[in-house]
C-alpha cells in the first residue's frame, strides 16, 4: 500500500496562503488569550487545592455547588470529571494567605492551604470535604485524589515551567544551528512558536487549564513537531548537494514532497495513539492527550507549510540562488 | 551470513532475552492476585517471597499505586547556613524515624534544595494521620509552674503592654477595619457568621489560617467578657480566675477566647516583656458543667528542667484513673533521671508542667523525690492518639517547625482505575498502529511490528532493571513512544522503497536505505531527547515518569530500528538475485 507515489504538491507555492492562514490563527489565539486573560492556570501554578471525589448517589454539579454555598463557600469551582458520579472541586489559595505571603510572611507563603500547626491540622481541603459531607448528608463521598499547592511552590513551578519551555527552544536552535545553519534553526523555532501559540489558544478557547502535565505535553509537541521539521530539513540538505541545477524553491518543494509519505504515516500513527489515550486513558490524562492530538495536527501542518517555506521566503529576500550552495553545506 | 551480521544478530538476541528475563518478576507480580496477597500475610515465607518479587518488578508511581507525596518546608528563620543545613538533615532523619515506625512500606524521604524535604508514602491508608505525624514538632519539655503569688504582677505588665498598643498584629480599638477584613475573608472560602465577624477578622490577621477555623464552624464571640473591663485590661480581661480548683493554676480561658489568648502569649512583645517566664495553655479544655468549657492557663519557667531528647523510651497504656482514656509512659536516660530526681527532691509541693509543642498536657504536683526516671503524660488521649504520641516521642522532636508546602494524595481506587485505563489505552493504541503498519508495509511491516514489540519489552525491562518508577504519564510516554518508534521504521522503509524505485537490487536498496535514514533518524530523535531531558530536569513526580519513559523509549527505538530491524532485513534479503520485496 502507498498513499503518495511521487507526489508533486506545490507546498512552497501555497506559502502565501499558509502564512496568511497561520498569521490569522496566531492572532486569533493571541486574542483569545487576551480575552480570557491568558490561559487558565491550574493550582499547580497559582496555588490552591483540587479534590477529586466520587459520590453515591451522584448529585448534580448544581447540588454540590448549592451545598457548598450553603456552608458559606465562595469561589469554589465544581465540574464533572470523567463520569456522572465523579467531580473535581477546585478552590484557590485563600486571599488572606496570598496577601500575607506577599508581605513576606514565610509561613503563609510556604504552607498555603494546608498546614500542621501545633497539635491541630488545618487543612482547607479536608475541612471543605467534611463540610461537604455535612451539606450533602446521605451521600457517600469518596476522596479519590487531593492536590494542594502553596503559593510559594506554585510561583516556583510557574517559573520552572516557563524556563523549561524557553530552555528547550534555546537548546533546539543551538542544535539545529550546529547540525545545519542558523537560518534553519530560526525557521524551526518559528514553526514551534506557531504550534505552541495555537495550542495555548485552543486551551484558552476551551477554558482548559494549563497544568504541569500540559507543560509536559507542550514539550512533547515541541519535540515532535521538530522531529517532522528536521526530517524535511535533512532532505533539503541532501537534495541541495544532489540537485545543484534546481532553484532553491524547487529543491525545497521537492524535499517536502519526498518526505510526504513518511510525514503522513508518522503523524497518523502518533495521532492514533494520542487519540486512544484521549478516549481510553481516563479523565486524569484527558487534557494531556487532547494537547497531544492537537499538537500532532498542528505540528504536521507547520513542518510542511511553515518551517520549510520560511527558508524559501528568507532566501528569496536576502540571498541570491547562487550563494545558497556556499551557505548551506 | 557474514560475520558482522552474525555478531549483530547475536547481540540483538541477547538483549531481547535479557530483557524478557528482567521482566519475569513483573509478570509474576501481576499474576499474584490480591486474595493471594491477603492470604500470604499469614505465611511469612510466602510474604518474603512476594516482597522479593515486588522488589524486582516495575515500581508503580504514587498516582498508580495510591499514596501521598508531600513537600515539607523546614523553617530556618534566624539560622545561619550551617545551622540551617544541620536542621534540614536532622528533620529528615527524624521524619524517617517517624515514617518508619508508622509502618509504611518503602517510604522515600529526600531533601530537596536547601530547605525542603520530599516525602513519598506509597499505599498509604490514612493521609490525615500521616500529615499530623509528620508535621508535629513533638517538643516535650518539663517546666516548673510559677507560684500563684507571682501571677498578678505579670498580668498587670501584660495589660499595660497591650493597653494603647495594638493587640497582637490586630487593631481591636478600631473595629471598623477589622470588620472589613472579615468581610474580605468572607469573599473567599471563609464562612464567618455576621455576629462573629469582628473576632474572625482579628483572628485572620493574627493567623493566616484564621478563616479556616470558621470553616470548621467554631463560633467565635466575646462571650463572658465584660466589654468595659476588657477595654482597660486587654489581656487579663480575657481570663477567668477560679482559685482552688486545680491547685496548679487559678487562671482559665473560655474556649471561645483561646485563639486570642494564644496569639497574645505567642507575641514576641510578650516574650520581651516577661523574660524568664511565659504563659502556656493546656491542651484540652475542662468541663465545668452546664456546657462551660474552660482551659487552664499556666505561668511557667522559660527554661525547661528536662527536654524530650533525654527520653529513652515511650509507650502508650490505658489510663487507670480515667477509664477509656490513654496515656504515654516514658523513661529517661541516666542523666535525665538524675536531673529529674534532683529537681523533684528540691521542689516537693510545687507543680511540674509537662509541655508538648507549647501546650501543657498536665501539671501534676510533686509529691516527693522521683528517683526512677520514669513518668507518664496524660491528657484526653484516645488509644490511637496516645500511641502516635509515644511514636513521636520515641522518634524525637523536630529541631524546628515544618510546614506542608505541597501535597498530592491519590486514593488506591483511583490508582487501580488509572492503571486499567492506561493499560487499555496502551493495548488498543498499539494494536491500531500494528494493524496499520501491517496493512501498509506487509512483510516489512512484520519486521517493523517485531521492532515495536521488542521496543516495548526492552523499555519495560530498563524500567524494572534500573528501579525507575512507572506513572500514568509514564504509560502515556510509552504509548507515545510506540507512535514515534514507528517513525524510525517508516523513515527506513520509505527510503528502501525509494531506492527500489531507482531499480537498484534489493540488497543494495536495503543497504543504502538504512545508510541514508540513519542520519535523519538520529537528528530527528536528538531534538525529542532534548525536550525529554528538560522534562527530566524540571519535572517532578509523575511528569518525571513521562520524561523517563519517553527518553528511554526514544533510545530503545533507535536500537530496535537501526540494529534489530536491519539484522532481520539483511537476513531476509541475503540471497543474491531476489527480485521482489514485500514492502
Amino acid at each position: 500500500m502507498e498513499f503518495f507515489r511521487d507526489p508533486k504538491i506545490n507546498f512552497v507555492g501555497a506559502m502565501k496562503v499558509a502564512f496568511t492562514l497561520s498569521a490569522i490563527l496566531v492572532i486569533v489565539s493571541a486574542a483569545t488569550m487576551l480575552i480570557h486573560k491568558g490561559p487558565r492556570l491550574s493550582i499547580d501554578f497559582t496555588g490552591g487545592s483540587v479534590l477529586q471525589v466520587k459520590m453515591d448517589p451522584a448529585p448534580t454539579v448544581g447540588e454540590i455547588r448549592t451545598a457548598l454555598e450553603g456552608q458559606g463557600y465562595q469561589g469554589v469551582q465544581v465540574t464533572e470529571f470523567g463520569s456522572a458520579d465523579e467531580f473535581l472541586i477546585t478552590f484557590p489559595t485563600p486571599d488572606e494567605v496570598l496577601a500575607a505571603a506577599e508581605e513576606g510572611d514565610e509561613k503563609a507563603g510556604n504552607t498555603g492551604v494546608s498546614t500542621v500547626s501545633g497539635e491541630k491540622t488545618l487543612d482547607a481541603a479536608q475541612i471543605l470535604l467534611s463540610d461537604l459531607r455535612v451539606g450533602l448528608s446521605g451521600t457517600e463521598i469518596e476522596l479519590r485524589r487531593e492536590e494542594s499547592v502553596g503559593p510559594k511552590i506554585g510561583g516556583e513551578l510557574r517559573t520552572a515551567a516557563i524556563n523549561s519551555v524557553v530552555a528547550a527552544l534555546f537548546l533546539i536552535v543551538l542544535y539545529i544551528t550546529v547540525r545545519f545553519v542558523f537560518r534553519y534553526g530560526v525557521a524551526a523555532i518559528m514553526a514551534l512558536v506557531h504550534d505552541v501559540t495555537l495550542t495555548l489558544g485552543i486551551f484558552s478557547l476551551l477554558e482548559f487549564e494549563i497544568s504541569l502535565q500540559i507543560i509536559a505535553a507542550f514539550l512533547t509537541i515541541i519535540g515532535y513537531s521538530l522531529n517532522d521539521t528536521i526530517v524535511v530539513f535533512d532532505r533539503i540538505r541532501e537534495n541541495m548537494k544532489l540537485r545543484r541545477k534546481e532553484s532553491y524553491r524547487e529543491v525545497i518543494n521537492r524535499s517536502i514532497n519526498e518526505c510526504l509519505s513518511r510525514t503522513m504515516l508518522t503523524s497518523l500513527t502518533t495521532f492514533f495513539v494520542a487519540a486512544t489515550l484521549y478516549f481510553l486513558g481516563g479523565p486524569v490524562i484527558h487534557d494531556f492527550a487532547f494537547a497531544l492530538c492537537f499538537g500532532v495536527i498542528v505540528g504536521t501542518y507547520s513542518s510542511m507549510f511553515i518551517a520549510s517555506p520560511i527558508l524559501v521566503w528568507w532566501s528569496e529576500r536576502r540571498l541570491s540562488d547562487k550563494k545558497r550552495t556556499a551557505t548551506d553545506m | 551470513m557474514n560475520r558482522s551480521l552474525q555478531i549483530r544478530a547475536g547481540l540483538t538476541a541477547v538483549i531481547l532475552l535479557f530483557s524478557l528475563y528482567g521482566l519475569l518478576p513483573t509478570f509474576k507480580a501481576l499474576s499474584i492476585s490480591s486474595a493471594d496477597r491477603e492470604a500470604a500475610k499469614e505465611n511469612p515465607e510466602r510474604m518474603a517471597e512476594i516482597s522479593d518479587i515486588d522488589a524486582a518488578a516495575i515500581k508503580r508511581g504514587l498516582d498508580l499505586k495510591g499514596g501521598m507525596y508531600l513537600v515539607l518546608e523546614v523553617d530556618q528563620e534566624g539560622m545561619n547556613t550551617s545551622e540551617a543545613e544541620d536542621a534540614l538533615l536532622r528533620v529528615k532523619e527524624i521524619l524517617y524515624n517517624r515514617v518508619d515506625k508508622f509502618g509504611v512500606s518503602e517510604p522515600e524521604i529526600t531533601t530537596f534544595g536547601s530547605s525542603r524535604i520530599v516525602v513519598k508514602l506509597p499505599g498509604l491508608q490514612d493521609p490525615e494521620r500521616a500529615k499530623a505525624l509528620l508535621g508535629q514538632t513533638a517538643r516535650l519539655e518539663f517546666r516548673m509552674v510559677r507560684p500563684d503569688t507571682e501571677i498578678q504582677p505579670v498580668l498587670e505588665k501584660l495589660d499595660r503592654l497591650y493597653l494603647g498598643a495594638a493587640v497582637p498584629e490586630q487593631d481591636v480599638e478600631d473595629s471598623a477595619p477589622v470588620e472589613d477584613s472579615a468581610a474580605a475573608a468572607n469573599d473567599d472560602v471563609a464562612s464567618a457568621e455576621g455576629d462573629s465577624a469582628a473576632v474572625a477578622g482579628a483572628d485572620t490577621a493574627a493567623n493566616p489560617f484564621g478563616e479556616l477555623d470558621d470553616m470548621m464552624g467554631s463560633d467565635e464571640s466575646l462571650a463572658g467578657a465584660d466589654e468595659a473591663y476588657l477595654k482597660d485590661h486587654p489581656f487579663s480581661g480575657l481570663l477567668v480566675v477560679q482559685p482552688g480548683i486545680l491547685g496548679s493554676t487559678p487562671l482559665f480561658v473560655q474556649e471561645d477566647n483561646v485563639d486570642r489568648v494564644q496569639a497574645m502569649i505567642e507575641d514576641p512583645r510578650t516574650a520581651r516583656k516577661l523574660r524568664n517566664v511565659e504563659f502556656q495553655l493546656e491542651m484540652e479544655p475542662m468541663d465545668f458543667g452546664q456546657g462551660q468549657m474552660l482551659r487552664p492557663l499556666y505561668l511557667i519557667d522559660i527554661k525547661p528542667i528536662l527536654t524530650g531528647d533525654q527520653l529513652t523510651d515511650a509507650l502508650s497504656s490505658a489510663n487507670n484513673e480515667r477509664p477509656g482514656l490513654w496515656q504515654v509512659n516514658f523513661s529517661l536516660n541516666n542523666r535525665g533521671a538524675r536531673t529529674f530526681a534532683k529537681v523533684t527532691g528540691e521542689n516537693v509541693g510545687r507543680f511540674l508542667a509537662i509541655s508538648l509543642d507549647g501546650r501543657i498536657s498536665s501539671a501534676p504536683v510533686i509529691q516527693g523525690k522521683i528517683p526512677s526516671g520514669s513518668g507518664s503524660i496524660s491528657g484526653n488521649f484516645t488509644n490511637a492518639e496516645a500511641s502516635d504520641l509515644a511514636l513521636l516521642l520515641r522518634a524525637g522532636a523536630l529541631p524546628t517547625d515544618v510546614y506542608i508546602a505541597e501535597e498530592r494524595t491519590v486514593g488506591p481506587s483511583l490508582g487501580s482505575d488509572s492503571i486499567r485505563m492506561g493499560i487499555n489505552a496502551a493495548i488498543y493504541g498499539s494494536l491500531m498502529v500494528i494493524i496499520f503498519i501491517l496493512v501498509y508495509y506487509r512483510m516489512s511491516g512484520v519486521v517493523t511490528v517485531i521492532a515495536l514489540v521488542s521496543n516495548i519489552i526492552i523499555l519495560m525491562a530498563v524500567l524494572a532493571q534500573f528501579d525507575l518508577v512507572l506513572t500514568l504519564p509514564g504509560i502515556a510516554g510509552i504509548i507515545l513512544t510506540v507512535g514515534m518508534a514507528v517513525d524510525a521504521n517508516v523513515l527506513i522503509n520509505e527510503r528502501i522503497r525509494e531506492e527500489l524505485r531507482k531499480d537498484k537490487t534489493i540488497r543494495a536498496s536495503v543497504q543504502s536505505g538504512y545508510a541514508n535514514a540513519t542520519r535523519t533518524i538520529i537528528d530527528a530523535n536528538v531534538t525529542t531527547l532534548i525536550a525529554g531531558g528538560i522534562l527530566l530536569w524540571f519535572g517532578t513526580g509523575p511528569i518525571k515518569g513521562f520524561a523517563v519513559t519517553l527518553s528511554i523509549g526514544i533510545l530503545t527505538s533507535m536500537f530496535t530500528a537501526l540494529v534489530m530491524t536491519r539484522v532481520i532485513m539483511e537476513f531476509m534479503t541475503r540471497k543474491q538475485g531476489r527480485k521482489k520485496m514485500s514492502i
